[in-house]
């Protein structure tokens, strides 16, 4: 094992941990006021059939924006059927993953896109309106940087939205836990009732939560067709969503310890296929394939028990509906 | 003439309706603009439609035919090329009405066969290895009906189905080795590798083919043998894991000759990335002529047509001429006679038949493509197999080895059909066992 290819997998590692980590950041915002959103599968696909298309027409910039967007507005959606009318987040979560998927599935299909890109932009060549692969993100390796072993292809050696990521994650600490208005989300989700009496307008804080949460979903989905892996098909995040979902449990809802644990799992995607080559259950690789999706099935099955929850201080009213009145 | 409708799939539909179903209350406000456009989607879509008049030939009744596929036409891979192959069919036969399901899980077959007798289809085209048991049983069902499972080992003729039901499947083998003998050619490294779906029979012998041209060429080239390195998705479509594997075996093992059985271009995208970045990695087509996706990248590949296999069904149908048949077609089927062309007119790289080569890219030196023509052609008279002794070695002398060391095919033998068709064992260049 050479430094290079220790620099190899850990490069791999974060271009596929950002994807993980930019869904888990907008969600644990809205965890932390007391939002299960469960619809995040359903929103990065949408995010990524959106900007899959909306690149191919008018380029990157533009294809995030769109996908912020949209899931700004799937949050709306959220936010209006989980805080306004008060219904089960978890149902409601579920119907907006199965909205999204099927959506995006619609929309990126061959001559829905066609007709879609047509009308975005009548100027496209013909083999823009047949490609079935995004344009990817170009790399920006950073000067001098990039060359330190391991931290240089780690972590200095990817496209701008890494980096962003990268940076938004110590941001979005700092604002949750040493700034006012962290306070009031994190208390929303502890104590609603309480927060409300101390004047804080719970509702609005829920519904900002969640179109930060829907925001970077779709995000999320962009950064995976645009900046990992740009070839379109049906059921592109593959169950990426409900891992991030979980990841956000293992990291205590903190956006620090998010870091972490999107590269874990980005890790544990890496290296499945490196360890096939080194023997490393290669007589049965499919249990190494499983282990993502083991550790999220583990993660969320204990998070259902209550005196775990307590003991990983998990938001008071994480997933519960609040009635001013009672 | 053909009009070619599309709607809503059949995945999108349920996941839209489940959403709605889920969310009853919550449909109140989606649900409203979806679902008033759902209402209209059928399930079954009926694709082409015969409107002008076609010249009625006498005894060539028109016929309704159905397929159902395993996943969505839109994507790049298995049930799109079938899809293909439908409309090349309909376009040629004409009079006809095909529809298709798409996105039918295994177990649901028979009710997704169900939908299109009802529709009046009287020839059924099930394109899944696992849709095999509920094809054979609803040929039981519907003895006044036709069937057609692709990929499995089924069919009246075999004995082991009704006599309403045919087995067909377009086999790659061949292609698989002559892309061996493009991957030996071109490689420096030495080392080549294969990104594989499942360590099932059909991807192992493609893999053990491959690499066995490889061998061929590496050892007629420079004397020394090949060395391959293979992975494992337990997938058909994923190319987030393929991009990643393909990775592994660049980085990790020097493997500058990738080649793979996943539905996408995503390694041949992997390759195209590499050759970017000023590194010579080279890959394939799969299914389809996948150029585009690696114009730099890309050798050749295997490429199948289903069309002219299911053009020879529905007039089998129409002609009420059926008869069971278990079609294994390879090179040289399909095509208007067998014979093997001369070098300079060799059709390697053309599209013919129902299993061809993906344009031949110029980097491949010339003597190297010459013998990839050459073999082509010799394939079509059944003049040359792969799995024999000279199409291991190039002194003609050295036996085909498994991974242990045991002789599998000596001088003199050829692999029949029923070796290939359950190949359990990887050749002795390949350095990762077979997970079993």
């Amino acid at each position: 094992m050479s430094l290079e290819w220790v620099g190899s997998v850990l490069a791999g590692t974060t271009s596929v941990g950002v994807v993980y980590l930019l869904g888990s950041l907008g969600e644990i915002y809205a965890e932390r006021s007391g939002i299960l959103n469960l619809g995040l599968e359903g929103i990065m696909a949408l995010g990524a059939a959106t900007s899959f298309i909306t690149t191919i027409a008018w380029g990157h910039a533009v294809a995030f924006f769109v996908a912020g967007v949209l899931g700004i507005l799937m949050g709306l959606l959220l936010a209006f059927f989980t805080v306004s009318l008060r219904l089960n987040q978890i149902a409601v979560g579920l119907a907006i993953t199965m909205l999204g998927s099927g959506l995006s599935g619609f929309i990126a299909f061959p001559t829905t896109r066609k007709t879609i890109l047509r009308a975005l932009n009548p100027e496209l060549p013909s083999t823009a309106l047949e490609a079935q692969s995004a344009p990817m993100l170009p790399s920006a390796p950073l000067p001098f940087l990039k060359d330190v072993p391991i931290a240089g292809p780690m972590l200095f050696n990817h496209n701008p939205v890494v980096y962003v990521s990268l940076i938004l994650a110590p941001t979005m600490w700092f604002l949750l836990f040493r700034t006012s208005v962290g306070l009031k989300i994190r208390s929303v989700g502890e104590n609603p009732g309480m927060a409300d009496a101390l004047g804080i307008n719970v509702f609005r804080i829920r519904y900002l939560t969640c179109m930060l949460s829907g925001a970077f979903s779709a995000m999320a989905g962009a950064y995976l067709i645009l900046g990992f892996q740009p070839f379109w098909i049906e059921g592109i995040t593959g169950g990426r969503g409900f891992i991030t979902l979980s990841l956000i449990i293992l990291s205590a809802w903190s956006p620090l310890r998010a870091v972490f644990g999107s590269l874990l799992f980005g890790g544990i995607e890496v290296l499945q296929y490196r360890l096939q080559l080194f023997g490393f259950g290669a007589a049965s690789p499919q249990f190494v394939l499983m282990l993502p999706y083991a550790i999220a099935v583990i993660t969320l099955s204990l998070l259902s028990i209550e005196s775990f929850r307590k003991r990983i201080s998990a938001p008071a009213a994480l997933a519960k509906p609040y009635y001013r009145e009672e | 003439m053909d009009k070619s409708v599309r709607k809503i799939s059949r995945r999108e539909f349920l996941g839209v309706t489940k959403a709605v179903a889920i969310g009853g209350i919550v449909a109140a406000g989606i649900a409203g603009g979806v679902s008033g456009y759902l209402a209209r989607t059928p399930e079954v879509k009926e694709v082409t439609k015969t409107v002008a008049a076609w010249p009625p030939v006498e005894g060539l009744r028109p016929i309704k035919v159905g397929y159902v596929y395993v996943g969505p036409v839109g994507d790049y891979g298995w049930s799109y090329g079938h899809d293909r192959g439908r409309r090349w069919a309909d376009e040629r036969f004409k009079n006809v009405e095909s529809f298709y399901i798409e996105s039918v899980p295994e177990p649901e077959v028979i009710s997704a066969i169900e939908s299109l007798v009802a529709k009046g289809c009287e020839l059924i085209i099930t394109t899944s290895f696992g849709f095999m048991d509920g094809t054979a049983e609803a040929a039981g069902k519907y003895p006044d009906k036709y069937f057609v499972h692709i990929s499995g080992y089924r069919s009246g003729a075999a004995g082991n189905a009704p006599q309403n039901m045919s087995a067909a499947f377009a086999e790659f083998y061949q292609l698989y080795y002559l892309c061996g003998l493009a991957a030996g050619a071109i490689t420096q490294t030495g080392v080549i590798g294969y990104v594989g779906a499942y360590p099932i029979p059909e991807v192992v012998r493609h893999i053990n083919a491959y690499i066995l041209g490889a061998q061929y060429a590496y050892k007629k080239r420079t004397g020394k043998n090949i060395k391959a390195h293979v992975t494992w998705l337990f997938s058909w479509v994923a190319p987030e894991d393929a991009r990643l594997a393909a990775s592994a075996l660049i980085d990790d093992k020097n493997c500058d000759v990738l080649n793979y059985t996943e539905d996408t271009p995503a390694v041949l995208m992997v390759a195209e990335d590499y050759q970017k970045k000023g590194r010579k990695v080279w890959s394939f087509s799969h299914y389809s002529d996948m150029r585009a996706y690696g114009p730099t990248a890309h050798l050749t590949g295997p490429v199948a047509n289903w069309g002219p296999i299911y053009l020879d069904f529905y007039r089998m149908v129409a002609t009420n001429t059926w008869q069971s048949v278990d079609i294994w077609s390879r090179v040289g089927d399909y095509m208007p006679w067998r014979w093997r062309q001369p070098l300079e007119k060799s059709t390697a790289g053309k599209e013919e038949g129902t299993v061809y080569l993906a344009p031949i890219s110029p980097v491949i030196p010339n003597e190297w493509v010459n013998l990839i023509k050459q073999r082509y052609e010799e394939m079509k008279e059944y003049l040359f197999e792969p799995f024999t002794v000279e199409g291991h070695d190039p002194d003609g002398k050295e036996p085909i080895r498994d991974q242990d060391g045991n002789v599998r095919i000596g001088p003199g033998e050829r692999a029949d059909r029923g070796t290939l068709w359950s190949m359990d064992w990887l050749v002795e260049y390949i350095e990762e066992p077979l997970p079993k």
